[in-house]
């Protein structure tokens, strides 16, 4: 027992002795016992009433005594009010602090909670997508942003954020990304992204006026080095560097053709046609247009599947095309290059494995960078533009794949393209028959 | 409002499939947005394959709106709702329908875009029908906003601004006449400018349909064929009187 209830209780009992003792002497005990109690209620009661107006902050009363139980339990709960009033001023201050911060925040943030309901948002939220302070809590989101790729991207967050046109003004962009949080709830950060969209759509436009723009010229030298090639009167000296800047000027007219191609594949949002692409004919084609080649190394197509393609046949046969070539330029003639037309479950794939140099596997991820090289001079050397892996992964991209490379230095890649299911069609489907 | 009471059902099940309804309604608006967005840029942008798309994608909100229509049957025939439950399934009932139309207004839209695409185009690249698309653009999204947020009198607004549309669709009309005067090879295109602007102009009615049940769902008033000031001045008295009795 703490040690002043003990000298509470030995106060008590010495008053109580006390009564006894005076109401001995006069004759009384149980009345002076009754008024003792009396004084004892009534001294408590006007202490708890003390304890009550400093616990609810009524101002305070002068207390009888400094010491003892009471002193001690109204100081303590001074004590307590003056912490708790000062962390609640400590509270107070960081909410309204992180509350400024989030409205000095550019990009739009709302909480939303399982049931896709807005919890909080803060006030870029309304600038950006036009909700209302106060009105819209609790409110599902895709109620109030209702673009149809949103909503999709709510179901099943497959990509890590998306774009759509605001719903405020459509010639505005936004990024709206999901960030799952706590239990079952998501922040959504919304971020305006039109001036990145028109900078990028700058940059895509210039490159493409400019390769088309050079192109002519271009096409006027090629026209006279080739004359100039086939003329018999040049002197002997001129024959090598006529043959070379003419080998220089295709090599130019490629990489044109090949950027040209390139802001095509990246311009254009919409998904590829789906034109009927027998891949199994398309990867014989290429075999055969390469097998004329003497000094590279020999390539086997292994067709281990019926399945066919629904896309776009131009993209679909550079896709092989570069992929092949690549493997070609990369690999010794000694080694061997093997072409897996495959299906696994409902996707198809292809695979192009090479026995060739290989690349470092940090540097894989670069691979498909626009002007990505390796090995510089190699390449260069080879006839590569620095172009064909960009516009494989974007046009796989077109046609819902994926392109996976798996590399080991020295001793060969594997370039492997996925398709997405949607485009794969079995014959075995399409005629039931077998026929 | 009563319309406010919905989170308080003694059976949750009810209250998740008028939500769920709701939420419905408001995706299929969605759907309608893009297909409208998609309409109208084929038509800015002369890009025919896109007009044809959105005339392809015209099923996906059919098929919604078959969904939803069973969805408020089962609900009238399991759970015979009441008031404002009442009032909710029944303008859901017409909203979509009127959804619907507004769907097959930009599928023609799309259509009608991809034929102009294939024409010579007009030096102004088609501003007026590009404005009008822009005004009946807010409407669709002023209403579907209003129906998420239960909100007669951001209704209201979007009732007011089908006067906008129709005027600028006379004018519309108005000009067309002229330029077929001035030169009659113009007509085809002309002709199907107008018919452009005509679905603009009902998807714009459509639209002033929809804020009718919204405001119909709020209050639990037949607003049609009344006129503004008189559902204004109704309004007011209804503002009023809540504010009497709270």
């Amino acid at each position: 027992m703490p040690k002043r209830w003990i000298s509470h209780l030995v106060g008590l009992g010495v008053w109580l002795g006390c009564a006894v003792l005076v109401g001995f002497l006069l004759g009384s005990v149980a009345w002076a016992l009754v008024i003792a109690l009396v004084v004892y209620l009534a001294y408590t009661l006007r202490n708890l009433f003390m304890l009550d107006r400093i616990i609810f902050g009524a101002g305070r009363l002068p207390l009888f005594d400094t010491r003892g139980l009471w002193a001690e339990l109204v100081a303590r709960a001074d004590r307590l009010k003056a912490r708790s009033r000062g962390r609640k001023r400590k509270y107070n201050q960081l909410l309204r602090e992180v509350r400024e911060s989030t409205g000095a925040i550019a990009d739009a943030g709302i909480i939303l909670n399982a049931d896709r309901e807005i919890v909080w948002f803060n006030p870029a939220a309304t600038r950006l997508l036009g909700l209302y302070p106060g009105q819209d809590i609790g409110t599902r989101i895709e109620n109030l942003i209702r673009h149809p790729d949103f909503v999709s991207y709510l179901d099943e967050p497959v990509d890590s954020s998306i774009v759509i046109p605001s719903p405020k003004s459509e010639s505005d962009t936004l990024q709206i990304q999901l960030i799952p949080y706590g239990q079952n709830q998501r922040l959504a950060i919304i971020r305006d992204i039109t001036h990145e969209t028109m900078l990028e759509r700058t940059r895509r436009d210039f490159v493409a006026n400019a390769s088309h723009e050079l192109r002519s010229p271009l096409t006027v030298i090629t026209g006279y080095l080739d004359t100039l090639a086939d003329d018999q009167d040049m002197p002997e000296s001129w024959d090598v560097p006529v043959s070379e800047m003419l080998r220089q000027s295709h090599r130019m007219t490629q990489i044109l053709r090949d950027l040209i191609e390139l802001t095509r594949l990246e311009s254009t949002e919409s998904g590829a046609p789906r034109d009927f692409v027998d891949v199994a004919e398309m990867l014989g084609e290429i075999q055969r247009e390469f097998s004329g080649r003497r000094g590279i190394a020999s390539i086997t197509v292994h067709i281990e599947t019926d399945a066919a393609l629904l896309g776009s046949e131009s993209e679909l046969h550079s896709i092989f095309y570069n992929l092949i070539s690549n493997a070609v330029r990369f690999t010794p003639a000694d080694g061997s290059i093997d072409v897996y037309w495959r299906a696994d479950g409902a996707t198809a794939i292809c695979d192009v494995v090479d026995t060739g140099i290989g690349v470092p596997e940090d540097l894989v991820p670069r691979l498909t960078e626009r002007f990505y090289r390796v090995d510089t001079g190699r390449s260069r050397a080879t006839g590569g533009t620095g172009l064909g892996l960009a516009i494989v992964k974007h046009a796989l991209q077109r046609h819902g794949g994926m392109l996976v490379i798996d590399s080991e230095e020295g001793h060969g890649s594997c370039f492997s393209c996925q398709f997405d299911p949607q485009r794969v069609v079995f014959r075995r489907d399409a005629n039931p028959a077998g026929v | 409002m009563e319309v406010e009471d919905l989170g308080q059902h003694i059976s949750r099940r009810f209250n998740e499939d008028l939500e769920h309804v709701r939420s419905d309604v408001l995706k299929m608006g969605g759907l309608v947005e893009a297909q409208f967005d998609s309409a109208i840029k084929a038509l800015a942008e002369g890009d025919s394959e896109l007009g044809l798309r959105v005339a392809e994608d015209d099923y996906k909100i059919n098929q919604m709106e078959v969904s939803i229509d069973d969805q408020c049957s089962r609900i009238l025939a399991t759970r015979s709702p009441t008031a404002s439950d009442l009032r909710l399934v029944i303008a859901v009932i017409k909203t979509i329908t009127d959804l619907e139309r507004i769907g097959d207004e930009a599928e023609k839209v799309g259509v009608l875009a991809s034929r102009l695409a294939s024409v010579e185009r007009p030096s102004t690249n088609y501003r007026e029908l590009r404005n009008l698309a822009r005004h009946v653009k807010a409407m669709i999204s002023g209403t579907l906003d209003a129906f998420a947020r239960l909100d007669a009198k951001e209704a209201l607004t979007v009732v007011k601004m089908d006067d906008a549309v129709d005027e600028e669709y006379e004018s519309i009309c108005r000009q067309g006449v002229t330029f077929m005067m001035e030169d009659p090879r113009t007509i085809s295109r002309v002709m199907d400018t107008t018919w452009t602007a005509r679905a603009l102009e009902r998807i714009g009615d459509h639209c002033k349909n929809i804020c009718e049940y919204v405001m119909f769902m709020v209050y639990g008033k037949d607003i049609r064929y009344t006129t503004l000031d008189s559902i204004e001045a109704q309004f007011a008295e209804d503002e009023g009187g809540k504010e009497q009795s709270s």
